[in-house]
Formats: structure tokens, sequence, C-alpha cells
């Protein structure tokens, strides 16, 4: 056995492969005994070259490649790009179609939190609640493959509108699944903030200050656990959000429980909001004409993801092919806060710190550059492709 | 000629070796399916431990590099082997323990806590970081519920006035139900079973969450299995000790599984209604309030027997 030297130090390394990870990623973390003195994270193992791809694609392709950025939050990725070239098109969608698309996408957040709950009830150990959680993740997820077919990529989205309707079955089916989600969420609700075990591991655990969630950037439910106010469907109110506001939920502890709390509330605005469109749905055209070639331009467009802000950057050459798509989603701005937090706490507390920020490693993993002094400014086409072989090799 | 013959089926067929093993499984199969119950899923078939042993025990045992090999394929013998004769001395199936002799349970408490030691052992014998944060774990818990634990199991003892179990046993036979006097001996026995046997909310020291199977990490083949099977033997024994003592006695076959069964159901529901507490939590619940009342119960008996009062 290699000697253990005291000076030496104690690493946990999570990940690539971990239970814990659902997808790969590499923490290393420095122990002391149980606490944790020291953080590190790597990213970038399933870099997949989705923004390459889209310049290689039309618009309308990129649609369907776009939305598999993630397989959780894939309608308000396709959202974010449809929206982006629309404006860039100066097309004016129809008013049934926005509503459907905010429908969707309050029933995504409804899956995609439930999701959630589930994955961080299984990191403290919770498996009753996890299973419970996913069981009526089901309900949502069945609903949205009666409406657009598909219960993971809806694929509603086209540029210029929806491709499904709302009907009246599907709509009654809707408002009394919402009641049942209701009821069972107030049961989630009960059992983040009563049930003592849970409470004992997140209560007070990876507090986040409002100042540090504003420093490092933080957005969606971890930083609105921190008190921090920021939504962009009321910032910048996109697609429907107009007719139909949404309210922030905001607690200022920063907490692990409050990231629960904030995520279970967010809940009952969901079904707030689903319920008011259903009830006010505007009539009319579901798709309006579309361009196949997309005015020289740029453009950016936010929406809010389950995670978070999620922004895209468009420019258009004027041809039927985007000449850049930038996508930047909300896990990489909520990672800093897993390594500010981190340190000093228990190592049985990391996976549900880590959890907290409902990381999605696959959507984050791009090419980042980084500047320093004496590097070049970029890479060209050929160089990068050079690098690649190399590092591979 | 015909003692020799008797003690070998004691050791072999019933009530230790075969018999023990068969239960265990069967309990091992009742837990899983009761949890999963309670948890909203299906749960496992009636013969998977069994499918799951047989496969184990075919699966290539991956020897890791920079250990001491035969420690490492011998713990987890040397640990079924402590539960397994600890069944000798307990009441198993409702019959008359194989053996017995004054102080066995002290024996018997003791041959049980085998297993949880190769357990520490066999995760600081391997060099993964895992493993050795496992074993760890599983020491410190060790050291958390054993005290208690022994304490709540010789509460019924100093109120039989023996160290015998199964003279202890036919003094909880036939007397009013020992729960009733002793509650939280009969809490911290049981609840100390669940510390025992790791199960949740006692799983840190092996959250696969945290620090992916604990002490076990590296073992996959046989060992694994024998020490899984090692765990279902010590929950039968387990089971079995706490309904004799406290839930009046284990006298005939269907007593016991009744006995027994309502307890592995309780177990069951408690598995599934808490999240995992963390090894600080578990020492902490144990040392402040488990140890703290049971002696307290312990010290209450002792002084009662001394005065002469009739327990």
């Amino acid at each position: 056995m290699p000697e253990q030297k005291h000076a030496e130090k104690f690493i946990v390394p999570i990940g690539p492969q971990h239970p814990a990870l659902k997808e790969p990623g590499h923490f290393e973390f420095t122990v002391d005994g149980e606490t944790v003195t020291a953080a590190s994270v790597r990213l970038g193992f399933v870099h997949r070259g989705i923004e390459k791809g889209a310049e290689e694609r039309t618009y309308i392709q990129d649609l369907y490649l776009l939305e598999r950025i993630c397989g959780i939050c894939s309608h308000v990725h396709a959202l974010a790009f449809a929206l982006g070239v629309e404006k860039l098109a100066g097309v004016v969608v129809p008013d049934r179609a926005q509503a459907i698309r905010v429908l969707v996408a309050e029933m995504e957040r409804i899956h995609s939190h439930l999701l959630w709950l589930g994955v961080a009830a299984h990191e403290a150990g919770f498996d009753t609640l996890f299973m419970y959680a996913w069981r009526d993740r089901e309900k949502v997820m069945d609903l949205l493959e009666q409406l657009c077919g598909n219960r993971v990529n809806y694929s509603i989205n086209v540029l210029g509108g929806v491709k499904e309707d709302v009907n009246d079955v599907i709509r009654d089916g809707i408002l009394s699944a919402m009641d049942y989600l209701e009821k069972r969420t107030d049961l989630y609700l009960k059992l983040v903030t009563t049930e003592r075990t849970l409470i004992g591991r997140t209560r007070g655990i990876g507090i986040m200050e409002k100042q540090t969630a504003a420093r490092l950037g933080t957005v969606g439910p971890t930083a609105r656990a921190s008190g921090l106010e920021r939504d962009i469907r009321l910032e910048a109110p996109y697609s429907a959000y107009h007719q139909f506001p949404a309210r922030i939920v905001v607690e200022t502890t920063g907490d692990l429980e409050a990231r629960f709390v904030v995520r279970v509330k967010e809940l009952y605005e969901c079904f707030r909001l689903i319920r008011s469109i259903l009830n006010a749905l505007p009539a009319g055209e579901l798709t309006t004409k579309m361009p196949r070639r997309i005015p020289e331009g740029e453009t950016i467009s936010r929406v809010e993801a389950p995670r978070g802000e999620l922004f895209y950057f468009i420019k258009s050459n004027g041809s039927d092919k985007p000449d850049r798509v930038k996508v930047r989603t909300p896990s990489i701005n909520n990672f800093a806060s897993v390594m500010a937090t981190a340190v000093g706490h228990k190592l049985a507390d990391i996976p549900m710190i880590l959890s907290g920020i409902d990381p999605c490693f696959s959507c984050n993993d791009r090419m980042v550059t980084i500047r320093g002094v004496g590097q070049p400014a970029g890479m060209d086409w050929d160089s990068l492709r050079q690098y690649g072989i190399e590092y591979y090799k | 000629m015909s003692e020799l013959l008797s003690n070998i089926t004691a050791l072999l067929l019933f009530p230790g070796g075969l018999a023990i093993m068969a239960a265990g499984m069967i309990y091992e199969y009742l837990d899983r399916k009761l949890v999963a119950r309670f948890q909203n899923r299906v749960g496992p078939r009636w013969f998977q431990p069994l499918a799951d042993f047989i496969k184990l025990l075919a699966k290539e045992e991956v020897v890791p590099d920079g250990i001491h090999p035969a420690l490492f394929q011998w713990l987890p013998v040397v640990a079924l082997a402590g539960a397994l004769t600890a069944a000798l001395y307990v009441p198993i199936f409702g019959a008359a323990p194989a053996f017995h002799f004054t102080g066995d349970l002290v024996v018997t408490i003791y041959l049980l806590s085998i297993l949880t030691l190769c357990t520490g052992l066999a995760g600081a014998n391997v060099a993964n970081r895992f493993s050795i944060i496992g074993a760890t774990r599983t020491l410190t818990q060790l050291f958390s519920y054993e005290a208690p634990f022994l304490m709540a199991l010789f509460g019924p003892a100093i109120a039989a006035g023996s160290w015998d179990i199964a003279v202890i046993e036919t003094y909880a036979a036939s007397h009013p139900w020992l729960i009733i006097y002793q509650p939280i001996g009969f809490l911290v026995a049981l609840i100390g079973l669940m510390g025992k046997l790791e199960l949740p909310p006692f799983d840190a020291p092996e959250a696969e969450t945290e620090i992916v199977s604990g002490a076990l990490t590296e073992y996959s083949g046989r060992g694994f299995a024998l020490f899984r099977l090692g765990r279902s033997v010590e929950l039968v024994i387990g089971l079995t000790l706490v309904a004799a003592f406290y839930l009046g006695g284990v006298a005939n076959p269907l007593l016991f599984l009744v006995k027994t069964l309502a307890l592995l159901f309780i177990i069951a529901a408690l598995q599934s209604l808490f999240a995992r507490l963390r090894i600080d939590q578990t020492v902490g619940l144990w040392w402040r309030s488990g140890a703290v009342l049971v002696l307290l119960q312990l010290l209450v008996l002792i002084a009662l027997k001394y005065f002469g009062v009739a327990l």
C-alpha cells in the first residue's frame, strides 16, 4: 500500500465518471478528514461543436440542432433562437403562437424543477422524495407528448410560429393535471420546509450572500435564492410574457433550503401562468410567413430557462445560414458559485451544493479562448483543427 | 456419534449454514420489496437476492494493485463466518439456540460486529480514496451505535438476570412484553440495528452520491457477494434478537415469522422516511440522545434490581 504522507493533500476526485454526476465533469476536492479545504473544477468533457455546426446549417435546420443542446430545457433553446431570428427578419409572430410557446415553456419549467427536486433529494439520500417527484414529473411529460408529440425534444417551434394547436381535450387535460400537481406541490413544499432530516442537510448549507451572488454573476433560481431579483421574464418580457406577466419568487437566506423553496414555489407560478394562458388563449393563426434568407444583421435574444438566463447571439450575413450563433447557458454562470461556497463544508454536502445550482454540463461545454499576455488573440479554423488533432493524439 | 451428527447439522444445515443464508436472502428480498413499494416503485422479483449472489460469485474478482491480497480475499470470508457463527446462539426460526452458554449474549454481539470491522479493514486495505473515506466513516459509525446497541440489549439481560440468550428469551416469553417496560431500549436496539446494517438514513459510510460505494468500492465479485450475504444474515439475526428480547420471545416458528416480519416492516418504513444523515449528524444523534437515554434506562433497571423490585 502506498504510504500516505501527512503533508500530502488528500484529494477526492468526483468525476468524470461518478454516481453523483449525471453528466461528465471533473471536480477535485481537497479534504481534511471530512472537511473540504479546496475545490477545483474542469469542464469540457462533452463539447459537441454545436455552434460550429449551426453555421453549417440553414436556419430551419438549426432550430432542430439547437433544440438538442439540452435534453431537459430543449424548448427554451429553440424559443430563444426562433425569437432572435424572427427579430432579425422583422417578422411578427401571431399572439396565439406566442401564448402556446409560453405555455410549453412553463410546462417545461415544471418538468425541469420536478426533475431537479428528485435529483437533489437523491443527492441527500432521500430516495422516496426522488421517486415521488419523478413520478409526478411523468404527468407533465405525458401532457407535453400529447401536445407536441414528443416527451423530450418537443419540437413545437418553427420559425414564425408553432406547429401544434391546443384543442379542448388537451386544454382540459392540462388543467386537471395542474390541479393534481398543485396538491402534490403542497406536499413537496411542506416536505422541504419541515422534514427534519432533509432540513439538517439543507438549512445553513452552501450559503451565498446577495453580494457574492451578484459578483459571481449567478442567474435563475440560484440567484433568486440569494435574494437577487433576476428573471428575464420580468426584466425583458419576451414572447407572450407581456400579456401574461410572471411574478418573481425570491428567498433571502441563500442556502440550499432557499434553493429548494424557490424552485418549489416557482412551480405554483407555473401553474398560475398555465391556467391564465389556457383561460385566455388568443385566437388566430399559428404561423406567419417567414423568409428563407434572413437580412444581414446581428441580434441578441434572451429567455429565462428553468436554470436561469439563456443568452443567444445570432449574426446573419444575408444568406439562409447564420454567420455565427453564440449560446451561453445558465449553468456556466452558476458554476463559480459552487467553487465559492464549497470550501469549509463537509464532504457529504458537496454533491448537494453541486446539484443545488441544477448544473447541466453538456449544455455549457463550449470552446472558450482565454486571452493571455503574449498569446494569439484567437484561432482560425485550420489551427483549431490541428490543435484538436494534436490534443487527442 | 449422534451428537457429532447433530452438531454438523446445526452448523451446515439448520439453524446455521444453509438455512440462515436462505433466510437472509428472503429477508433481504422482503426489505428491498417493501422499501420499493413505499417509494412507489415496483421492486425486485422474489429470487433477485439469489440471482445477485450467483451473478457476483460468477464474476471475476479484480484484486487491485498495491494491497495485501490475502487480506483482500479473506476479510469477506471472516465477515460472513462471524455472522454465520452468531446465528448458532440465537433462537432463530423459533427453535432453541443450537448452542448456548453463560455469556453468549456478549459473544453474539461481538460476532455481529466482526462484519463491520471487516468492512472497515477492507476499505482501509485498498488505496482507493473513496474506500478510505468509507472505511473511516464505517468505523466512526461503529463507535457511535455500538455502545448504545450493546446497552439496549443488556436491558432485558438485567431484567432476566442472565447473560444467556436462551434464558433471557424464556424470561421474555413468560413475562409481559419488555417493550412496555423498556421502550427506549427497544427503539435504540431497532435503530442501532439499522446503523449496524448501514441502512438509510444511516448509510453515510456507503453514500453512493459522495463516495461511490464506500469501503467496498474495490470489491466486485466473490468478496462483495460474501459481504452482502453477511449483511443479510445479520439482518435476520438482529431482528430475531430484538423480537426475542422485546416482543415476548419467539417460542415457535409462527411467532418468529410474525414478530420479525413486523419489525422488518418498521425498519423498511424508517428507511424510506428520512434523508441520509451526515456522519457527524449520526454520531451526534447517538451520543447526544441515544446513548444517554439508554444509559439512563439501564441505570434505572440496575437500581430497581438492587432494591429488589420485581421486574
